[in-house]
């Protein structure tokens, strides 16, 4: 394997335990002090949805506004959440940060949930309340995940010429057999050796696999993700660095349907909901390469290809509408879409030959640089 | 004694009365196995309270339902009343149409003489049997007797006389009714018991289910209602075929008297309007007058103003009795009562309406048989109750042929929703007190829909409607505050332990301190509604697990 330079070694821009738990402590100081004073605590959290996300022409990503809410303990809309928020700092704060100790937010939402008192109630129901709550308290005491200890379950498999260090170990991913290695919620490694000239990243793990077993990042020396479904911090953080820091371009391969399109505009310009965090887990270098829509042309696999659903055609129409897709060739291939009311998954090519996919298909791409920005 | 009723019967020579009465029974209200039924207890209680209120004693009333064969009960119905003498029994339970209440302008609960007997009839017409009459004036003779009927002559037969002493004051009647059924509901003895209780507050009312369960309705107010007075008619309400009847029985000279005498507020000056508008002599004898004539005179009377009708002859059930009834029988967490002033239909006829509406306790008809049942957020299941409609003539509850009802039609006229009272458990209550009740058909169980009966009925729903919507509204702003208050309680349980253990104080002395600050936000004036946190964050980001 070729060993290609690193070229910078960019510093995580991580708070330290102490200062995480000073901004919780003001925070739980402040909401003591109104409690003294006969107000009810509360906390600003920034907005998170279409009206407060914008997007960045320069940078090319989302940025998250400056509009926030107010959530009150009072307001009794409001007091299940504020509940459930200042049990997440307590946690991180007691358990994990005081510590030094990590876990993941499911680990958390055990820890938090019991039934309050002699009340019927339970602090916390399903694990979607207090991982929203994370994310809350991360952007209002403007926080990234990693500063709180907590972690998610990983998704997203790696491959390919490289060598990474990981807390201490020295893992070599050309050297992963067929599964591959599960990319870490926190991406707090070391960039040792790297020979690839690209990213490919896929969707779908089941091609992936078929990748892997044709050594297709072998062949044709890619660093090889999947990030099985829509991408998980770890994942997009990974490719994040790896684009950055080893100054590799970054290919991505979806279904052709409005999900698909929008795991790549996630990797790409990062998502609404941590558009606070875009700087670490987007990617704008991204560029789409397949399927779209011409390609059932162009690969002759029209036969293949699905009805659109009801939501399918919606999240199309909502993607065109998106500030951050108004290019010529994206409002083409959505238009197209839109007409055809059809949609294609990758597993479609397999019609071609189960290795036209890593034979024929992604070789012609990339060739070609048959790409949509 | 001789009546009108020989008249009515006179028509009915050819046939016996039997054939009539089977041929004529829903004309008594005897149609239906449930319906007789309770026709059946209506008449005999109607009949023993008119007697106790008649010689102003305060009514005690038993009666007992037993099941003696498939599609047979016996009725048994006993009052504290003066007991009948010896020689009026026949009269009264033997004979069609020998009531004292036929053809008088008052305001009665009976039913023209015809009750008691006919239930006496079915019995007969349908077991072959007489009824068993046990009666005493208290003056220590009892008198024991079973009657029947002879069709033929329409006379009574009194068989098995017995007389002994003893001490006993009213009358006992024990007759078996075939071909009826009991079940439970609206329509059963159960409920018109219940609210002939309601509506008669000075009767103590005690009831033996055929299941052998014994129900008492006390008695809420010891004071006996007025007795109506008898009361001659208005110029607006009477009718052409009146006015003959009226003019035929006259013992004035002259029709000029007869105008005067044998109405109310006709006075001399009004005598002369009334000529001003009729081309016809008024001096002549009242026997004489002619239908075309009866006519005019009819016409005048509505283009004249009288003065409104006395209202003395009117006696409702009175808003303090009611409460009290309403508050024992019912138990309502609230309740509002509404007597209107008197008011006319037909152009005279004098009639009250009073209307009572329940909320809470056992108001409003349960509904969780039929529905889905609903179960409130701490998972306990929540009685789903409907309006419940109680409709009254004359203090008589009106439990058959609701839809061609004018209360029917007055409550369904009223938007209850503007007073947030669609469902829920509440009970509307509705007297209809005249001397003369329009009733529609024979079966005297539903009111006519007059244009002012409806209105009268209408003005007192909606105001009654509008205490009850806001106490209602109250209510519920009561509970969602209640609700508020609580769900603040349980979460400041967590949050003081959140906030005490990162600040690192007891969680004990936050929670007492959060808790004053509850305590001081609830206190007097109402907190601001809770707003909806808008969403904050898009969840765009699939499972993150």
């Amino acid at each position: 394997m070729a060993t290609k330079k690193v070229k910078k070694d960019v510093k995580a821009t991580a708070t330290s335990s102490d200062e995480t738990m000073k901004k919780i402590l003001e925070l739980a100081n402040r909401m003591y002090a109104d409690i003294e004073k006969r107000n009810s605590p509360d906390m600003d959290i920034p907005i998170r949805s279409l009206s407060n996300v914008k997007y960045d022409e320069d940078k090319q990503m989302l940025f998250i506004g400056d509009k926030a809410a107010k959530r009150k303990f009072l307001n009794t809309a409001h007091t299940r959440k504020f509940m459930q928020t200042v049990m997440v700092a307590e946690f991180c704060y007691n358990h994990l940060l005081k510590t030094g100790l990590h876990t993941s937010i499911r680990d958390m939402y055990y820890g938090l949930k019991k039934t309050i008192g002699d009340s019927k109630v339970n602090t916390v129901d399903e694990q979607g309340e207090t991982n929203i709550c994370a994310v809350d308290l991360e952007v209002a005491l403007n926080l990234i995940r990693e500063d709180l200890n907590l972690i998610a379950n990983p998704t997203g498999k790696v491959v390919g010429p490289a060598v990474v260090e990981d807390v201490g170990d020295r893992i070599d991913l050309s050297k992963m057999g067929s599964g591959g290695w599960g990319i870490p919620s926190v991406v707090d490694l070391k960039f040792k050796e790297c020979s690839a000239d690209y990213i490919l990243v896929i969707e779908k793990y089941a091609a992936f696999a078929r990748l892997n077993e044709d050594k297709f990042w072998d062949k044709h020396n890619c660093m090889l993700i999947t990030t099985e479904g829509q991408a998980a911090r770890g994942a997009r953080r990974l490719i994040n660095r790896m684009a950055n820091e080893l100054d590799l371009p970054v290919y991505v391969c979806t279904d052709s349907d409005g999900y698909g399109w929008y795991i790549y505009s996630v990797l790409k310009y990062g998502s609404m909901a941590l558009a606070h965090t875009s700087d670490r887990l987007a990617t704008p270098q991204s560029r789409f390469l397949g399927l779209t829509m011409s390609d059932i042309k162009d690969f002759d696999i029209e036969e293949q290809m699905i009805k659109a659903e009801a939501v399918d055609i919606k999240r199309t129409k909502e993607i065109k509408a998106y500030p951050w897709f108004q290019t010529k060739e994206w409002q083409k291939q959505l238009d197209l879409a839109l007409k055809l009311e059809k949609k294609a998954e990758i597993e479609a090519l397999t019609k071609r030959g189960i290795q036209f996919l890593s034979k024929e298909y992604l070789p012609t791409k990339i060739e070609n640089k048959d790409f949509l920005p | 004694m001789p009546t009108a009723g020989e008249d009515v019967f006179k028509d009915f020579k050819e046939h016996s009365v039997a054939e009539f009465f089977k041929k004529n029974r829903q004309m008594l209200g005897y149609t239906g196995a449930i319906k007789s039924l309770t026709t059946a207890v209506h008449e005999f209680v109607t009949n023993a309270l008119d007697a106790c209120e008649a010689a102003k004693i305060a009514p005690d009333i038993f009666i007992q339902l037993e099941r003696v064969g498939p599609d047979a009960l016996k009725l048994v119905v006993e009052d504290n009343g003066p007991g009948i003498p010896k020689k009026f029994l026949g009269g009264v339970f033997g004979q069609m149409l020998a009531g004292t209440k036929f053809n008088v302008f008052k305001q009665s609960r009976g039913q023209q003489g015809i009750g008691a007997t006919g239930v006496v009839m079915f019995s007969q017409v349908t077991t072959g049997k007489p009824t068993k009459i046990v009666t005493s004036t208290g003056d220590n003779k009892i008198y024991d007797a079973e009657v029947s009927i002879d069709f033929k002559n329409n006379k009574a037969i009194l068989s098995n006389e017995k007389e002994y002493s003893g001490t006993m004051r009213g009358t006992r009647i024990e007759t078996v009714l075939k071909g009826v059924k009991y079940q439970k509901g609206d329509k059963s003895p159960d409920e018109y018991l219940r609210r002939t209780a309601l509506a008669n507050p000075h009767t103590k009312i005690t009831y033996i289910d055929p299941d052998n369960i014994t129900h008492v309705w006390d008695r809420s107010v010891d004071a006996m209602p007025k007795m109506p007075e008898k009361t001659l008619p208005h110029p607006k309400g009477v009718e052409v075929d009146d006015m003959m009847s009226f003019a035929s029985h006259s013992a004035s000279r002259t029709i000029s008297s007869f105008l005067k005498t044998d109405f109310v507020r006709i006075s001399s000056q009004k005598v002369k309007e009334i000529e001003a508008k009729i081309n016809f002599d008024i001096n002549k004898r009242p026997q004489d007058m002619k239908w075309e004539e009866a006519e005019q005179l009819v016409k005048a009377f509505k283009e004249i103003a009288f003065i409104a009708p006395p209202t003395d002859c009117l006696i409702p059930i009175n808003e303090q009795h009611l409460e009290k009834a309403l508050v024992n029988i019912i138990k309502p967490e609230f309740y509002t009562l509404l007597t209107r002033s008197p008011a006319i239909y037909r152009g005279g006829v004098p009639f009250i309406v009073e209307v009572g509406l329940a909320f809470g306790g056992k108001a409003g008809r349960s509904v969780t048989e039929d529905v889905e049942v609903k179960k409130n957020e701490e998972g306990e299941e929540m009685v789903q109750s409907e309006m419940e409609i109680m409709r009254f003539a004359n203090r008589v509850p009106l439990l058959f042929d609701a839809g061609s009802c004018a209360i029917t039609k007055a409550i369904l006229d009223i938007d209850w929703k503007r007073y947030s009272i669609k469902e829920g458990p509440v009970t509307v209550l509705v007297n209809f007190t005249s001397v003369h009740v329009p009733y529609t058909g024979t079966g005297k169980e539903s009111i006519a829909e007059e244009d002012e009966v409806i209105k009268e009925i209408k003005l007192a729903l909606q105001d009654t409607g509008r205490r009850l919507g806001s106490y209602v509204a109250g209510r519920k702003r009561k509970y969602e505050r209640e609700m508020k208050r609580r769900l603040l309680d349980v979460y400041s349980l967590p949050v003081s332990e959140a906030i005490g253990g990162i600040i690192g104080k007891k969680h004990e002395l936050v929670l007492s301190k959060i808790r004053e600050l509850i305590e001081s936000k609830y206190e007097g004036v109402e907190e601001e509604g809770g707003e909806e946190e808008s969403e904050l964050a898009e969840d765009d980001e699939g499972s993150e697990e």
